[in-house]
């Protein structure tokens, strides 16, 4: 098993063959500290990917790195990412077709999101496409085929804006990246466009806040739909989703169910771009529902933030009403979504770009809901369009959510690991970890053919960075507002992170 | 005649208020002089300017100062890292430890020449005369001891106690790690 | 002839003289249907009430010198000679109910235009700042709108609306000739629309009293016929031409190294600040510093140099440039058309 830590990066290799799971190697590869200025949301990491004998992952201060899983030896070293763009690397790579797929992030920084494919055995740089710009930029060319009328145009990744602010315009592909090989298709999210302050941001904003399909061998795209055009509230769209092969009212589609922070369960075919629905998760103000026969989606103006005022309660608040991993249920029928309840005060303010500093331009200050109640997990009948079952839970749900036979697995910031029952949501089981969880448990067959579910306990992130040392609560904008809502998050009882494997019966 | 007397003493008392003095303009060779912050070798602490106590420490004690030190503060994006004194990417300026000395000099080194772990470096960003403004307005925020000048509240969202309200240090525990 | 009996005839010469040529800031000089609107108001206000007052100061005069001596006090009373004085009374209070409801009518009219929803209106949204003007002129598409500062350049005959916001203190919009004050409020978004009626530059300043400098906050409106207006937009929106010297081009380099991008934007190169004043066109303007200075070399280098001695207090830092840079950065500034 191979396990990254937080920047400053150690990977170690762990020999589940051995009791005791020893380290079998370690790589620590050099570290730039000046990436931890501009890690937005802590200095924390979507992990290694193995493939083809090699483990690869990236680093926060901008490299992509390969090494032999077996013997921890380095087989490349390249740098991707520019921090003097704001450009960090916080996703983890994927691997499909010869070739690892990244994307950078730095919303926050006002660096333009891209996506990049290298060559899986030498590193070397095949294609890089932007989320903001001119087409050629963007990989808009004569095979994009938007399904919406608003996303056509010439052009639009640089007319959509202000005078040059697509240059610093954001969209980050700070996801997980998908591959499709029946439809041989990439599928990504876009972040939110920079700065926050929507003021300084007029128009339609392309190619944020949406989700893209590209072609894997040059990185053209093949259709956009933009979730959240002209993005009020930096939310995005950068978690693309599952994509999912299953009937659909009838008939056999390839589906892409994006559970998105606005709030919204979306269903769209991936094959075209098409929203066949969207629905409300949770608790939602900003918006009214999406229109599905344009795409539009429909803002209550009341909630819109603006230059120089207060605007209240907007619900859902930032990072957004899911900001982890979804699971589908094994027969694909139910989507197990980790909700974040918080709604939040924002007031927009005038931000100037200066490099390596935050462009952010607002002053945000999360709430919790009038019940406490600040997460949930949501089982979501895909087709149905509605919750089957709901776990409240008193903290956001910051981690992702595991699917396996019938349980659900999830990790919560105070600390608990639980399994839920798949059909009801009763609590199966529960385990109290060192340290709040925000990583996704995953699940193995473990060399001694016994199943096993693993998950990282470390508290950090952008919900958990508030019971970071080095944040005062007193400061109701510290954390990006989340100070406000989450006083009462308990410090981790030991300071760095833990590793549980569990065996299943 | 007595009243006359009263009256004249009256006014000569009144005499003396003077308002705050507001220095708008440094001249050259002083705006030249607060540059020269000696400090250790590594960085963390140091001697003043000499020029400093002969200006009378304006930074720290005249509030125009501090309230340009605070508009400042908005101004080049200090709030995306650190919010308003509670921290975010960068760490919290309110809760009186201060990793690079508590010192003004320090302050002002950590902002004209950035410090490691990412914090830029604004020399060629601002003027000396403004770092020295911010790094007086950023010392009022986290201060062990009560001043007898502030800047004004808040005009935009009000997040935590104005600093006029100050010390910060009132209940600060010791920091863990 | 002595010199003495000149001097009154020379007075009354040069005071009939001091209103030769149109005055650019004068409320009773109207460039627009607004302001002809308010001094219409003005005039109707003054003559009214010029009226009543003289009425007023003619009936008390009159009852001053009816009073003699030696009348007892108090007076008997008479229903006769009491119902005159009654009547008198009554009639004046109801005309007066009448002069005030008619003006307040009248006022009220006339200053609905102001705010008048016209769907041809230009808009333009105004930031005001302590103590320079923003104008963003606003387009439906994104990347063709375009900043400019403290002077702004409006089409004859066509309304102009603008959007008033203020991100510090209280401001007020006031171009004298063209219409009233609107203030310009923090947290509110105000409006305000004119026209002008005939090409011609008029001045506008802050009417609202914000700080330091709120007396050298002027601004320039300037009427052009609609072709002019054009092409004035259309050069407006290019970024900023490439530096045509060696002594520009290193005056470019400064600008963008030192403290100088932070705040300012020059589209076309990296400076994007949105401190200060958008800095792409200033040399097309007629006036810096929110008319403090006509825009020529020698100020653009005087206001770089020394800022706070010309306009104290204003949130321009004094940005230590040797004279070589001084002279490099104001020869590319001059050629920023």
């Amino acid at each position: 098993m191979v396990v990254l830590t937080p920047f400053p990066h150690a990977l170690f290799a762990l020999d589940l063959s051995r009791p005791g799971a020893p380290v079998k190697w370690r790589f620590v590869p050099e570290a730039d500290g000046g990436a931890e200025g501009l890690a937005c949301c802590d200095t924390i990491n979507a992990g290694p990917v193995i493939a083809d004998g090699k483990v690869y992952f990236n680093s926060l201060d901008g490299h992509t790195i390969a090494l032999d899983v077996a013997t921890g030896t380095m087989v490349w070293n390249v740098r991707t990412a520019s921090l003097d763009r704001g450009e960090t690397l916080t996703g983890a790579p994927l691997i499909a077709d010869g070739k690892i797929f990244i994307g950078n992030s730095g919303d926050d920084f006002g660096a333009r999101g891209w996506i990049a494919a290298l060559d899986a055995q030498s590193g070397h740089e095949l294609w890089r496409r932007f989320s903001t710009g001119p087409d050629d930029n963007v990989g808009i060319g004569p095979g994009f085929q938007p399904f919406y009328a608003h996303d056509h145009g010439q052009n639009l990744g640089a007319a959509s804006w202000p005078p040059s602010g697509w240059q610093h315009g954001g969209g980050s592909v700070s996801g997980t990246i998908l591959f499709d090989p029946v439809l041989h298709l990439l599928f990504h999210g876009t972040g939110h466009p920079a700065p926050w302050n929507p003021d300084q941001h007029d128009g339609d904003n392309k190619w944020t806040s949406g989700l893209f399909a590209r072609d894997p061998e040059d990185g053209m795209a093949k259709w956009f739909d933009q979730i959240d055009p002209h993005d009020l509230f930096a939310l995005g769209s950068a978690e693309p989703g599952l994509a999912i092969d299953r009937d659909w009212h009838g008939a056999a589609r390839h589906l892409l169910i994006h559970p998105d922070p606005d709030g919204y369960v979306y269903v769209l075919d991936r094959a075209n771009g098409q929203v066949l629905s969207a629905a409300p998760f949770t608790t939602v103000n900003a918006t009214r529902g999406v229109d599905l026969a344009t795409g539009e989606l429909r803002r209550d103006s009341n909630r819109a933030s603006r230059f120089g005022t207060m605007t209240r309660d907007v619900c859902p608040g930032w990072p957004g009403a899911t900001a982890a991993h979804s699971a589908p249920s094994a027969d694909g029928r139910l989507l197990f979504i980790p909700v974040s309840r918080l709604c939040m005060d924002m007031e927009a303010r005038n931000v100037s770009y200066i490099e390596g500093t935050a462009f952010v331009g607002a002053n945000v200050r999360a709430k919790s809901p009038a019940d406490g109640l600040r997460g949930a997990l949501v089982a979501w009948d895909i087709e149905a369009a509605k919750p089957v079952w709901t776990v409240p839970e008193p903290f956001p749900l910051a981690g992702g959510v595991l699917a396996l036979g019938g349980v659900v697995f999830y990790g919560t910031l105070d600390g608990w690991f639980k399994a839920v029952d798949a059909e009801s949501g009763r609590t199966l089981w529960q385990f109290h970890a060192a340290s709040g969880i925000i990583g996704d448990p995953i699940a193995y067959r473990g060399p001694d053919g016994r199943p096993y579910v693993a998950v990282l306990a470390g508290l950090g992130g952008s919900f958990g960075m508030v019971a970071k040392s080095s944040i005062d609560k007193r400061d109701a904008t510290a954390a990006n507002g989340l100070a406000n809502a989450l006083q009462d998050l308990p410090e981790p009882s030991d300071p760095s992170g833990t590793l549980y494997a569990f065996g299943l019966p | 005649m007595t009243r006359r007397l009263l009256i004249l003493a009256g006014l000569l008392a009144l005499a003396a208020c003077k308002r705050e003095q507001r220095e708008v303009r440094l001249d050259p060779p002083a705006l030249d002089a607060l540059d020269q912050v000696a400090l250790m070798p590594n960085g963390i602490g140091g001697a003043p300017p000499d020029v400093l106590p002969a200006l009378g420490r304006p930074y720290e004690t005249n509030a125009y100062q501090l309230s340009q030190g605070k508009r400042l503060y908005g101004w080049f994006n200090c709030t995306g890292c650190h919010a308003n004194g509670g921290g975010n990417v960068g760490p919290a300026l309110m809760e009186g430890w201060w990793r690079y000395g508590p010192d003004v000099q320090s302050i002002f080194a950590s902002i004209r020449d950035g410090r490691p772990h990412g914090m830029p470096a604004f020399k060629d960003k601002l003027t000396t005369e403004q770092i020295w403004q911010l790094a007086g307005y950023v010392q009022t925020i986290g201060t062990y001891a009560a001043k007898t000048a502030a800047p004004t509240r808040n005009d935009e969202m009000q997040s935590r106690p104005s600093e006029s309200r100050g010390p910060a240090g009132a209940d600060i525990a010791p920091p863990s790690r | 002839m002595t010199a003495r009996p000149l001097r009154l005839p020379a007075l009354a010469a040069v005071l009939a003289c001091g209103g030769c040529g149109t005055p650019w800031q004068s409320a009773l000089h109207p460039g627009g249907a607004q302001a002809g609107g308010l001094l219409d108001l003005i005039t109707i206000f003054t003559a009214v009430c010029g009226i009543v007052w003289l009425l007023v100061m003619i009936v008390t005069l009159l009852t001053l010198r009816r009073r003699r001596a030696g009348i007892e006090a108090p007076l008997p009373r008479d229903e006769g000679t009491e119902r005159r004085p009654r009547r008198a009374v009554q009639a004046a209070v109801a005309t007066t109910v009448v002069i005030i409801a008619g003006l307040t009518l009248l006022s009220f009219f006339v200053t609905r235009g102001l705010t008048a929803d016209d769907p041809q209106a230009l808009v333009v949204r105004v930031r005001a700042y302590q103590w320079w003007w923003e104008f963003t002129y606003q387009d439906p598409r994104p990347d063709q709108a375009f900043t400019v500062a403290n002077e702004i350049h409006v089409p004859v005959g066509r309304p102009v609306r603008f959007l008033l916001e203020a991100p510090d203190v209280i401001h007020s919009f006031w171009v004298p000739s063209l219409a009233g004050k609107q203030d310009l409020i923090p947290g509110r978004s105000n409006e305000i629309t004119l026209v002008a009626d005939q090409p011609g530059v008029y001045r506008g300043q802050c009417a609202q009293f914000c700080g330091l400098q709120h007396a050298h906050m002027a601004f320039l409106v300037i009427a052009e016929p609609p072709d002019r207006f054009a092409a004035w937009q259309v050069a407006q929106r290019q970024p900023a031409p490439e530096p045509a010297t060696d002594e520009a081009s290193v005056g470019r380099r400064i600008f963008l190294a030192r403290q100088c991008a932070a705040c300012h934007t020059i589209q076309g190169t990296t400076a994007s600040g949105t401190l200060g004043p958008d800095l792409t066109h200033v040399a097309s303007r007629r006036y810096i510093a929110a008319g403090l200075l006509p825009t020529t070399r020698g100020s653009l280098a005087a206001w770089t140099a020394d800022p706070q001695t010309l306009k104290p207090g204003n949130n321009m830092p004094m940005v230590p440039l040797g004279s070589d840079e001084l002279s490099a950065v104001s020869a590319y500034l001059t050629s920023l058309r």
